[in-house]
């Protein structure tokens, strides 16, 4: 069952592993972005994690290869007692809401503040807002509106940042939104995590996520990549991860800049 | 053997062992009924009533004739055994156990050790009382008492009139192995339950039409029956499952389907099937080798005991969908997002047939037990369920595994899960250690491993085939089976775990296991049977002889090992998130604080649910024992495991909504004020043992800890934090209210929050009523603070403090006598004040007629309800007080000069502290101070008009504010002393309360420690905030009677009479021009007796009430109070008569 350690054989750059658990209300994708982000792959419906979930991936930075070990967890209210198990000695946490779904953006909230409480010193917490595909505004990942199906409200919305939080029932059908990106992200400036919208049925910003969080671990605490051993099924999107990682760590700091462009609702 | 067994027997039957099951004590220790009903899968309403050692025989071969002559039939089986009769069951098993009260504990557990395969419930049979067609007693040799039963079997379905010949009878025979006299009670409870039991024929008719047996043998039978039966046997089959729509899982040649369906065929034709099925070897190995698919969902039912729960209550399933029909719930919500995702694959699911299926199941489960509601994972077991089973059965089998099979795994903790867990690990440590260390050295969490195979019984970690095998044994064997096929597990990969050390790898060996369970266990081997053999096999074969000797017994001690442990990690979490997600007004409070808050909230809660769950015990037993011996309407659902008990929230769902009791009980616990005075009666020295043990009792009665009072202020605040209107505090509500009293420690919002609870209408009045309501708020609230209380209920302060005092100290005394009387003069100048300065509501009925003072008098004059018969002159309590008081050093030295606590005019100056809102007074204040004005003669006018209801008055906010901070026992009072009065988590004096010594009433003969609190009060009520919590500590225990009472009571006259005076004065350099105008505007006073009447009329309702919020005792302290009020008035008053007078 040993496999090859495909960072070891392209590269003498250091492997370290880092644990990353995801938590979030059930349903909110959190198992359709790790299949995302693991396999490239998005199944419609997945079956409700019980307990947890365990997968791997790996991904190249410039200067080491970072292997995730992502604890998946169950989503449901009553799961949570089991969490610290989870989440124990984990590095990086990766905390998803549904946009579609306010109340799960106040779950998000307290699992953030259990994780910054009970959680090892240090943590990279990532917040994440999911299914961005069932926004009408998702495509605009660029400054470039996508034509909102009906009227001026959406437009200007985008226009006009200051708008942003306009209620979800000024939109239309093809906009599910419920959660406007500037609350979030504020709320994420607050608490210092990172934020991204996602949607893992797309795949959009899926990768970055990952990416993001590999780089905000600091260098002190990784430690070398234990065993190496990892399990079959990430070995195939590896490469293809990775490559996507890389790409998207190179706008990277393009995007730090410029989140606000990138917020289109 | 034989003789030890008769001696037991006889032992029984001197004591009638039904009126032994009857007693409440084993109703409310439950643990052999609980264990009786766990071994042979009854429902909770069944109880152990009798039982008797016996032999049951069953001839081999009945099928041939129908009259056998059974005592020549030697060719037969013969099994040793215990038959038991509960309500409406007769059960034998050949695992020897004893439910009886008067056995001993190890004899009646002895069936949760090894079983052999055959299931705790051994061979035997579980018949359905009603199931019994006939019993005859059969002659027999000596004493021996012999019956034969003769069963229903296969009669029930078939049309009536023509009995088919080609159905043998069911006979079992038994003998009765006990005395005659144990062989006829034995017959005689039998033969009751019988009679009982031909009214549920009708119902297991119904429940047996459901069973795929009876339409299995029917078609086996067929041919022999003829064809003109073909239309009405021919019948439709019998749900038996998703699986007939949309094909079973796995290849049914290749598990030998058809074969084992024969087999069952022939088992059921010779022991019965269903309701009437009798439990031989063969049974139990025809479930280890997998059940054929359309028998496994009856089979599960049987061996899970389900069908014994359907027989009770067949309708439930469709009544319960029908009765929620259209409703929500949480619950609903939940399994809607996780329909379209249970068991995907499989095809029955991909469709709406299924799915509603599940829909229906999951949702009417979640109804029948809101607590446990719906898990995930319930979705992927249910849904393999109904794979195999109808709706209704699917139902029932799941009541039966989240109640009794797999208990507290689905609830709203999962303690069930998180505990087995724990017992897992110690498992794997115990039997594996080597692997174990393996696991703890390289930091493998084994539980994040093992948890989804408990939880969904390995349903989504085998393949289906497979994980359907070991559930055939799981219903039969009980949990057991689930750690010894993880163990198995475990061994089976030991070798490949040893060789890795991170999680991944960890479960990816597993996962590939898994994946290749059907494979061969030995693909090398040279001997081809060897070869055969499948890895499934091998676990199955490793989990049940290597893992043995895990048994129920080792799996239930194991659980009460780690029960508590696990339960606090939860229950620490539930705090944690709880206290966490109470919201921004929450940080007010220190997180100890707000965690004080949990304890005692749940406290309370769990208190009041333990002793309601008590009281309901006692009912449901009376009612039981009226029923009994007939069926117990009691919802069959409904659990009654010993672990049920309330009490933890570890448990799963609690209570969360606080009533006013519990409030009372809260405040109680947590303010020393909330504490009653009074037991139900007072104490007196005299009637000291007498009230001791009332006082036992009372304090039994609020759970050993100090009864709280009762008290309009109280009402008010409940009614306050209840801000949703529900009749109920959440532990959000509890907390905000603390957070707004205790966390702002800001003195203005305290007091606008003592204003707002006065503020009936919400529209910043508060009127006459709501003016003297605060005032006796304020003498409740300090009664204890600053007053000594004539029966104290708890005398925690006197004995932790003055135990060994058993003279007052008199300049303890004296100086706290100085506190209550300086306070109580300070509420009645609040009173004066309030009425000088209120507003009239109806500016229009400003009369300008009687004068003031005489009438504020008579107001105060409705408080003296009062005795003042301990009004003996203490001439040199006097002396010694004024003495204290010029020799002790206060922080506020005008104290030395003068009793009055006024340290400024209000009606001169601002208080310092004066807040934005209090700024609208100046004009008043202007107006004052300029004299004279129109406004001045108003003020003086509704002054006058105080007590006539006539003339509605009110004060707002910005006078009460003024009136308050005028009277700097009061700003104390609001600054200080109030929102510290709520003890959090520094509430060590309700402990001592609470401890049975403080209810010693040999304690109360002596005078409490007086002192510390004036001190405290004096020096801490700005600064030290610890003196506050002493003066609750020493609050106010005075022996009634005693000297230092009537002490109190002189001191209070005389000094309310120098501070009135020396109050009269100040008011009057401020208020010259009012008072005189005040003079010139007496004009003609109001008859006084006319006054009295109108307050004869008023005032008793107002007393009556009193009487019936304060408690005896209580309402004495507070009238003696108010007469101290109206004494302190008088002179005050009588001063500003004489100035008047000049």
């Amino acid at each position: 069952m040993a496999n090859t350690t495909s960072g070891g054989a392209s590269a003498p750059k250091p492997s370290s592993s880092v644990k990353l658990v995801l938590l979030g209300e059930a349903a909110v994708g959190k198992s359709s972005l790790v299949l995302r982000f693991v396999n490239n792959d998005f199944q419609e419906n997945k079956e409700p994690t019980i307990g947890a979930a365990f997968l791997t991936q790996k991904i190249s930075l410039p200067n080491r290869i970072i292997k995730f070990e992502i604890w998946d967890t169950a989503g449901q209210e009553r799961f949570a007692s089991l969490a610290p198990m989870y989440y124990r000695n984990a590095q990086a946490a990766l905390v998803v809401y549904d946009l579609t779904k306010p109340t799960s953006l106040i779950k998000a909230k307290h699992w953030v503040a259990e994780l910054q409480r009970q959680a090892s010193p240090g943590i990279v917490i990532a917040l994440v807002g999911n299914k961005l595909d069932l926004c009408a505004d998702a495509e605009g990942s660029g400054d470039a509106e996508t034509a909102p199906s009906e009227g001026g409200g959406d437009a200007e919305t985008g226009a006009e940042g200051a708008a942003a939080d306009v209620e979800a029932e000024t939109q239309t059908d093809t906009n599910a939104r419920k959660v406007p990106k500037r609350e979030a992200k504020a709320y994420a400036e607050e608490e210092s995590l990172l934020f991204f919208e996602t949607s893992a049925k797309t795949g959009s910003n899926v990768a970055d996520v990952f990416t993001a969080i590999a780089n905000s671990i600091p260098e002190s605490s990784l430690k070398s990549g234990r065993g190496g051993g990892a399990a079959g099924a990430t070995q195939a999107a590896l490469s293809g991860a990775a490559n996507r990682a890389e790409e998207a760590r190179v706008n990277l700091g393009e995007r730090g800049k410029d989140v606000k462009d990138n917020c289109a609702c | 053997m034989f003789q030890f067994n008769t001696l037991v027997q006889k032992a029984q039957s001197l004591i009638d062992p039904s009126v032994a099951v009857l007693s409440p004590t084993t109703e409310r220790n439950p643990s052999k009924s609980v264990l009786f009903r766990h071994q042979f899968r009854l429902p909770d309403s069944q109880s152990p009533l009798q039982e008797i050692s016996a032999e049951l025989f069953i001839p081999t071969t009945h099928t041939r004739s129908t009259e056998t002559s059974l005592e020549s039939n030697v060719n037969g089986t013969k099994y040793a055994g215990e038959l038991h009769l509960s309500e409406s069951f007769l059960c034998f098993s050949t695992q020897r156990t004893s439910f009886l009260p008067n056995s001993s504990f190890s004899a009646s557990s002895s069936f949760t050790g090894q079983t052999h395969g055959t299931g705790p419930a051994g061979n035997g049979f579980t018949l359905p009382l009603c199931a019994i067609r006939r019993v005859e007693r059969m002659k027999s040799q000596s004493h021996v008492f012999t019956l034969a039963l003769t069963t229903w079997n296969g009669m029930l379905v078939r049309s009536s009139g023509k009995d088919t010949p080609t159905v043998p009878p069911q006979r079992l025979v038994i003998h009765l192995d006990g005395s005659q006299h144990a062989c006829e009670r034995f017959c005689d409870g039998l033969k009751k339950g019988l009679r009982e039991g031909t009214k549920e024929v009708d119902r297991l008719r119904t429940v047996v039409s459901h069973c795929y047996s009876e339409y299995l043998l029917e078609r086996l039978l067929g041919p022999c029956r003829g064809n003109e039966k073909e239309d009405t046997y021919r019948r439709e089959p019998p749900d038996a499952g998703l699986g007939m729509l949309f094909r079973y899982p796995g290849d049914a040649r290749k598990l030998r389907d058809r074969s084992k369906m024969r087999l069952w065929g022939e088992y059921f034709r010779e022991n019965g099937r269903n309701a009437t099925l009798v439990r031989q070897p063969t049974f139990h190995k025809l479930i280890r080798v997998g059940l054929p698919n359309r028998l496994r969902g009856e089979i599960w039912e049987i061996s899970s005991g389900s069908l014994y729960i359907r027989m009770r209550s067949p309708n439930l399933y469709t009544e319960t969908l029908s009765k929620h029909s259209g409703k929500d719930s949480l619950a609903i919500e939940e399994i809607e997002k996780d329909l379209n995702r249970s068991l995907p694959e499989y095809p029955g699911f991909q469709s709406e047939e299924g799915i509603g299926r599940l829909r229906r199941v999951l949702t009417a489960y979640s109804w029948i037990n809101e607590e446990v509601g719906y898990c995930q994972a319930m979705n992927i077991v249910v849904a393999a369920l109904l794979i195999y089973l109808s709706e209704t059965q699917a139902f029932f089998v799941l009541s039966v595994l989240c109640d009794r099979l797999l208990p507290g795994y689905y609830s709203i903790t999962m303690y069930g899960t998180l505990l087995d867990q724990k017992v897992f690990e110690s498992l794997v440590e115990k039997t594996m250690p080597v692997l174990w260390d393996h696991l703890v050295k390289s930091d493998v969490q084994l539980s994040v491993v093992s948890l989804p195979w408990f939880l969904s019984l390995y349903i989504n970690s085998m393949p289906l085939v497979f994980a359907f095998r070991v559930l055939d044994v799981f219903f039969l064997e009980g949990p057991k089976v689930l750690f010894q096929i993880g163990l198995a597990i475990l061994r089976i990969n030991g070798e490949e775990l040893l060789d890795v050390s991170d999680d991944g790898s960890f479960i990816s060996i597993l996962k590939s296991y898994f994946a290749r369970l059907d494979e061969s266990a030995h693909p090398k081997s040279e001997n081809e049977k060897l070869r055969a053999i499948t890895r499934f096999q091998e676990l199955m074969v490793v989990a049940f002889k290597e893992f043995a000797a895990v048994t129920h017994a080792s799996v239930a001690e194991q659980r009460a090992k780690h029960k508590d442990a696990v339960l606090e990690n939860i229950e620490s979490f539930a705090k944690r998130t709880s206290i966490r997600n109470l919201g921004p007004e929450s940080k007010k409070l220190a997180v100890k604080d707000l965690g004080a808050v949990y304890d005692r909230f749940y406290e309370i809660l769990y208190e009041r649910q333990a002793k309601d769950k008590a009281a309901d015990d006692e009912e449901k037993w009376k009612e039981r024992q009226k029923l009994r011996p007939k069926f117990l309407s009691v919802n069959p659902m409904v659990s009654q495991e010993d672990d049920n008990r309330p009490g933890r929230v570890g448990m799963g769902p609690s209570p969360s909504i606080m009533e006013y009791t519990d409030f009372r009980n809260f405040l109680a616990k947590t303010a020393k004020w909330a504490v009653s005075d009074s037991p139900a009666s007072p104490v007196r020295a005299d009637q000291r043992n007498s009230t001791q043990r009332q006082r036992r009792k009372s304090a039994s009665a609020w759970n050993d800890s100090a009864e709280p009072a009762d008290h309009d202020f109280m009402q008010r605040l409940f009614r306050h934090w209840d801000e949703s209107k529900q009749g109920g505090l959440s532990l959000q509500n509890v907390v905000n209210g603390l957070a707004r009293l205790k966390g702002t420690g800001d003195i203005m919002a305290t007091i606008s929050y003592f204003f707002s609870l006065f503020d009936d209408q919400g529209n910043g009045r508060v009127d006459r009523e709501g003016i003297l309501s605060m005032s006796e708020a304020l003498l409740f609230l300090s009664r204890r603070g600053f007053e000594g209380t004539l029966t104290p209920s708890d005398s925690s302060n006197a004995v932790d403090q003055l135990a060994s005092a058993t003279e007052p100290n008199a300049k303890r005394d004296t100086t706290k006598l100085s506190t209550s009387e300086r306070f109580l003069g300070s509420v009645s100048a609040f009173i004066r004040r309030c009425f000088e300065y209120a507003d009239p509501d109806h500016p229009a009925n400003q009369k300008e007629d009687s004068p003031t003072l005489t009438q504020v008098e008579q107001s105060v004059d409705r408080f003296a309800i009062g005795d003042e018969d301990a009004d003996e002159d203490e001439e040199d309590d006097l002396l010694e007080f004024l003495e204290t008081r010029g020799n002790s050093k206060r922080p506020f030295p005008q104290t030395a000069v003068s009793p009055v606590p006024v340290s400024s005019d209000p009606l001169r100056d601002a208080t310092p502290s004066c807040s934005p809102p209090l700024t609208a007074r100046p004009k008043v204040q202007a107006s004052n101070s300029n004299s004279g004005s129109s406004h001045t003669q108003t003020r003086a006018a509704s002054h006058n008009l105080a007590l006539d209801p006539e003339n509605p008055l009110h004060i707002t906010l910005a006078t009460f504010r003024m009136v308050i901070l005028a009277d700097e026992l009061l700003e104390q009072f609001f600054e200080s002393f109030f929102p510290q009065s709520f003890h959090l988590s520094d509430a060590p004096n309700l402990n001592a309360a609470s401890s049975p010594a403080s209810t010693l009433s040999g304690n109360l003969t002596t005078f409490s420690s007086l002192g510390t609190p004036v001190k405290n009060l004096m020096s801490g009520s700005s600064t030290d905030k610890e003196g506050f919590v002493h003066v609750g500590r020493a609050g106010g225990v005075v022996e009634p009677g005693s000297r230092g009472l009537r002490g109190v009571l002189d001191n209070i006259v005389n000094d309310g009479m120098r501070m009135a005076a020396e109050m009269r004065k100040r008011m009057d350099e401020a208020q010259h021009e009012y008072e005189r105008n005040n003079n010139s505007h007496l004009g003609p006073r109001r008859d006084e007796e006319d006054e009295d009447d109108e307050f004869d009329e008023k005032a008793p309702a107002r007393r009556d009430q009193d009487e019936d919020l304060l408690e005896g005792a209580e309402v004495a302290s507070i009238k003696t109070m108010r007469s101290d009020t109206a004494a302190t008035l008088q002179p005050d008053l009588m001063g500003g008569e004489t100035k008047l007078g000049e």
